[in-house]
């Protein structure tokens, strides 16, 4: 059984830690920002120069592959491309964050734990390896999920603001975006994070661990890859059905995180 | 290896017990065939030089590595993988593993006595009482990476005491610590053995004075146990003849013929100052007596008093001196 308490007080210690820590905060903070904030002003503010469908070459092929449900009627060639750009290809770089933030926040919980020779305390308490190894896990997947949910409210104001002399209207989140926030985003995280923590108990150096979160990164890449060329777009039941699975993945490897779990490995690679 | 028997004098039942313990990290052997145990209420000293299995030794009697082979006993039940998180509740250990620095001294406290069980207004209680008796009560609120080595000496023992468990293990617990706080350091494990009861297994290089503390020693060299039981049985059996030290006030060579005539052992012999083993059967008394009949002016005559820091450095010298004549016989 799962002492719950237990499990919330070394997810306590270790967000004070990120919290207290500049470069741990620095590092969760500037992909996001990057994402929300500056990309989507650039294009944004492109969008209201003159020759802006002309420098949006490589996008207006989209337009054409884009099924027609998946398009608000009524918008002309400049609003379309603003849709496509903020929904379909901005858009998809929140399901890397959680990824990035959860790999950064678990690797530096567990090996971090390990460099630091804080690890051993832990595990001479009543700790069992199944609330370690779920402490570090969701320590890490509910601020990589909160920092998520923070950013797509941000990107929503700003590209519904910046859009608005645009489209003239609300047009963002999507009802798809809205299920992937609720939905994949906190399993994808998930996801990430336990692969890190799989690999963690055995990786000698932070970066070691989070090179595994490759493994997840590079489908979130391909997904944003597939966005941008059409093959892959997005809608609910894909949303539905992707987080469904996700889900089942997540089930898969943290159970195997915590059979991989040895405190015998934790120990003599420090 | 020797191990001295007597009767306990709180309890019989051990709290610790190991049964053939060995532990291999691929062709190293790190703990051989280990016996002990270690009763309720006791002190025990598990001494050695570095590298000698002490670390490996305590993270097998607390579950944290398995055994190759052999077994431990944990409060009377085995201890497994299934068993240890659980027995592990009821104990307490300090080691040279670090405090979380960005924490603070209150923080790291309360971090500990939550995953122990302590709740609310009794988790408070008790770290305020741990910073009291730790004298850090005026640095609660500051960052462990703030504090000098010895604060964080303290503190790290006071994680391992913050939940009054009922073994206690103490690893170098005084380093790093100046003698006031040592000795009041070691005052509170005492009280705490007597008010509750708390068995302690102590693992240090500071010898002096263990004897004190500790009922039981055992000295592992080599991963294996060399000797182990009670301080005074093992000097007993180690040193089962009285010592003495004589001085005279001159003609030691002289004092040394009379003592060597009288006791057939000749004594060694450092100016004025003679020391002896006594044979079997012969009385401090008898010697001095002889000396004074000879017109010897004899100024002292102190009994040797051996400690734990003698019987450590014979045993140790002993396993050199057996691995040595080993080499020398291949």
């Amino acid at each position: 059984m799962i002492d719950r308490d237990r499990v919330r007080t070394v997810m306590r210690k270790d967000w004070v830690e990120v919290v207290r820590s500049p470069q741990s905060l620095a590092a969760l903070l500037v992909v996001p920002a990057v994402f929300v904030v500056a990309l989507p002003t650039v294009v944004l503010l492109l969008a209201r120069q003159p020759g802006f469908v002309e420098s949006a070459d490589d996008v207006r092929p989209l337009l054409d592959v884009i099924p027609a449900g998946l398009l608000p009627e009524g918008l002309d060639e400049v609003q379309q491309l603003v849709y496509v750009v903020v929904v379909f290809l901005l858009a998809p770089f929140f399901l890397l964050i959680p990824v990035m933030v959860a790999s950064v926040t678990a690797s530096s919980s567990v090996v971090g734990e390990k460099e630091r020779r804080t690890i051993e305390g832990l595990l001479y308490t009543p700790l069992t390896d199944r609330e370690l190894v779920l402490a570090k896990i969701l320590g890490s997947v509910l601020p990589a999920v909160a920092i998520t949910w923070l950013s797509f409210l941000v990107y929503t104001v700003l590209v519904n603001v910046l859009g608005w002399p645009l489209l003239g209207r609300l047009y963002f989140p999507t009802w798809t975006w809205a299920v992937i926030m609720l939905l994949v985003v906190p399993a994808i995280a998930f996801l990430g994070t336990s692969l890190v923590v799989a690999v963690s108990g055995r990786a000698t150096t932070v970066q070691g661990a989070q090179g595994v979160a490759v493994l997840v990164v590079l489908p979130v890449v391909g997904l944003v890859v597939g966005q941008a060329a059409g093959v892959a777009l997005l809608d609910v039941p894909v949303a539905l059905v992707a987080a469904g699975a996700i889900v089942v993945l997540d089930v898969v490897l943290f159970r195997f995180a915590v059979g991989r779990f040895q405190r015998e490995r934790v120990l003599t690679q420090l | 290896m020797t191990r001295v028997t007597t009767a306990p004098a709180r309890s019989t039942d051990p709290v610790v017990s190991a049964s053939g313990l060995t532990r291999r990290f691929g062709d190293r052997v790190a703990v051989a065939d280990l016996d002990l145990a270690i009763t309720a209420g006791h002190a025990f000293g598990l001494l050695g030089p570095n590298g000698a299995g002490k670390t490996t030794t305590v993270r097998l009697l607390n579950g944290l590595l398995p055994p190759t082979s052999g077994s431990v006993t944990l409060f009377g039940e085995p201890l497994t993988p299934a068993s240890a998180d659980r027995l592990r509740a009821r104990v307490g250990v300090q080691t040279d593993t670090n405090l979380y620095e960005s924490l603070s001294v209150s923080e790291n406290l309360r971090t500990w006595g939550r995953l122990y069980g302590l709740r609310g207004a009794a988790l408070d209680r008790r770290i305020d009482d741990v910073l009291d008796l730790l004298r850090l009560t005026d640095r609660t609120r500051s960052l462990v990476g703030e504090l000098s080595k010895g604060m964080r000496q303290k503190l790290s023992v006071g994680r391992a005491i913050l939940h009054d468990p009922a073994l206690l293990y103490l690893d170098e617990p005084t380093a790093g610590l100046d003698p006031e706080a040592a000795v009041e350091l070691l005052d509170h494990v005492r009280e705490m053995m007597r008010t509750s009861g708390t068995t302690v297994v102590i693992c240090t290089h500071q010898l002096y004075g263990l004897e004190t503390l500790c009922d039981d020693v055992g000295i592992i060299a080599g991963g294996r146990m060399a000797v182990s039981g009670p301080v005074a049985a093992l000097i007993a059996q180690r040193w089962p003849q009285p010592e003495l030290t004589i001085d005279v006030v001159s003609e030691g060579e002289r004092a040394a013929a009379v003592v060597a005539g009288e006791t057939g052992t000749t004594p060694e012999r450092t100016g004025g100052r003679l020391r002896l083993t006594l044979p079997a059967g012969a009385q401090p008394r008898v010697v001095v007596a002889a000396l004074v009949r000879a017109g010897v002016d004899v100024a002292a005559v102190v009994p040797t008093q051996r400690t734990v820091q003698d019987l450590y450095f014979a045993t140790i010298d002993a396993g050199q001196a057996r691995e040595d004549a080993t080499e020398v016989a291949r």
